[in-house]
């Protein structure tokens, strides 16, 4: 018995997915975060589409992967039906996660902006080490006003965007390796280039999810990836800097609606 | 260009850069310019179409692949009933390919039947080199193929996803694909075209370990398809050697009984 692997007889839906993620990301209008009496918008219905379609075929991806084996790890499935259906569910969270890197890196280009928010500041390090000590609860410190994203997510943005890269690149030649002739050589590159990336990603997620979802700390952040939004208070606890930017830009612009307008606070230090 | 200006609450406004059409466009729409959203809409239609139109294209005007695979350059021949069960072949194919003598990676497997009657006890299952290779026709990403030039049955094992189709895929049991568990890919007998273990040149123009080593010199080669029946490559490899005059050989003429 043999069966059907997706990577071969739908392989154009790999192609097709980038692309249905910049088709998205262009007739989508964001939301830019603003105050809205005692809650804050914080992620729109976009940012959470990205997050989740990213989050979800992540997740999967990773689990699939090493089970069909990843560097020295042995495969842990058995051969026939067991590795046939984690390469086709694979395949699925490889579309889930092209539509939504491209819908995210898209979206990015359109305002880049929200890239900035996330690109780490002179500060990153230092602030790191205080905050994860805060969570962990043995170092005693006061936070400066942080804004939208903490320092040391910021850190571990730069290490997540890296990893994402270099497994869409190297994973889109080995789906290329199915419907085209590839130097076995650049396979023998390719290959563990994508294992040792899937570490990297690994080794994000799973501090993610801990410190963004397991923490009781984190529940409120946690809970605005479903309904968008935190509590005034807690936006004032936490990110006291971000409020602050949201309060000068106003809540009522109507020009922020508009992602081709990109509106940056004056050059003046709000933390 | 971005243009930028301070409002009154101190916040920058810049607007963001156009795409302009190019001056020498002749279209009523001359000058018109286009917003990055407006390109990236664009790139993001077109490419599907591109995508979706390629496929209707290619299903209309490409013709159904044709499984197409030159002849192998050679095939293993056995003679069971002179094979001792000694396993040295299993051993020689282990050590020239992986540096290792397990009889686990073995492209050639010898099996016994402890309770079977002479001459069904042993088995030996080395691979055909089929004409229509099943195990490279599943293979998905072309990591099983024939040689170019000797058309050898082969892995390449840069290549090889690990989804052991063609292990399922060969019709014979045990099967002839077999997976590497220590390197997680699919290998099987390449004629020792690949015995990078071995000082000797193998391959259809060389040398087979399994054939050199064995003391019984049950395993023979040949360049000839042999005939395609349910015993396989099984031969007569005793008739017009000493096993005659023990009355093992395999020709009637020569006093032989077991065929």
């Amino acid at each position: 018995m043999s069966a059907k692997l997706m990577f071969n007889s739908l392989a154009w839906l790999v192609w097709l997915a980038p692309f249905a993620g910049i088709l998205a990301a262009g007739v989508t209008r964001r939301t830019d975060p603003r105050i809205e009496g005692d809650s804050v918008l914080r992620h729109d219905m976009a940012a959470r589409v990205e997050h989740w379609a990213t989050a979800i075929s992540a997740v999967l991806l990773l689990l699939t992967g090493i089970s069909l084996g990843v560097l020295f790890v042995p495969a842990l499935l058995g051969p026939g039906v067991p590795i046939w259906t984690a390469l086709n569910l694979h395949f699925a969270a490889v579309v889930m996660f092209l539509f939504g890197t491209f819908y995210y890196a898209t979206n990015t280009v359109l305002s880049p902006k929200r890239l900035a928010e996330h690109l780490p500041t002179g500060d990153a390090v230092e602030y790191t080490k205080r905050h994860y000590g805060l969570l962990l609860g043995f170092k005693k410190f006061t936070m400066p006003p942080e804004r939208k994203y903490f320092e040391s997510e910021k850190m571990a943005y730069l290490m997540a965007a890296a990893a994402t890269i270099t497994i869409i690149i190297t994973g889109l030649v080995k789906v290329a390796a199915h419907s085209m002739s590839v130097p076995g050589q650049l396979m023998a590159v390719v290959t563990p280039t994508h294992d040792i990336a899937t570490v990297v990603m690994l080794a994000f997620i799973v501090p993610h999810i801990f410190f963004a979802a397991i923490l009781p700390a984190s529940w409120p952040i946690l809970r605005s990836m479903f309904t968008g939004r935190v509590s005034l208070g807690y936006a004032q606890h936490e990110h006291a800097g971000w409020l602050a930017e949201l309060e000068q830009i106003g809540e009522t612009s109507d020009e922020s609606n508009d992602d081709d307008v990109i509106q940056t606070p004056a050059p003046k230090r709000v933390a | 260009m971005t243009t930028s200006k301070r409002n009154p609450e101190g916040i920058i406004t810049m607007k963001a850069d156009h795409i302009t059409k190019a001056p020498e466009a002749s279209s009523p729409a001359e000058g018109k310019t286009f917003s990055r959203r407006e390109f990236v809409t664009s790139l993001g239609g077109v490419g599907i179409g591109a995508i979706l139109g390629g496929m209707v294209v290619s299903s209309v005007l490409l013709p159904e692949k044709v499984f197409a695979i030159p002849a192998s350059g050679g095939y293993l021949l056995v003679d069971t009933k002179k094979c001792a069960g000694c396993t040295s072949c299993m051993m020689a194919c282990s050590l020239t390919h992986h540096g290792e003598t397990n009889h686990s990676l073995s492209r050639i497997q010898i099996t016994q039947n402890p309770w079977g009657n002479f001459p069904e006890d042993i088995t030996i299952s080395q691979c055909r080199q089929c004409p229509f290779p099943a195990c490279v026709e599943a293979c998905p990403t072309g990591a099983m193929h024939a040689d170019a030039k000797t058309g050898v049955r082969t892995v390449d094992e840069a290549k090889c996803i690990g989804c052991e189709r063609c292990v399922n895929a060969c019709p014979f049991t045990p099967s002839r694909a077999l997976w590497n568990f220590e390197e997680k890919h699919a290998q099987k007998c390449d004629l020792c075209e690949g015995a990078k273990f071995w000082d000797q040149k193998g391959g259809p123009d060389g040398k087979r370990a399994c054939e050199e080593i064995c003391p019984m010199g049950a395993i023979s080669f040949t360049t000839q398809i042999p005939a395609q029946n349910e015993g396989g490559y099984e031969v007569d490899l005793r008739t017009g050697t000493v096993w005659d005059t023990l009355g093992f050989g395999g020709a009637p003429q020569s006093g032989g009984h077991l065929g």
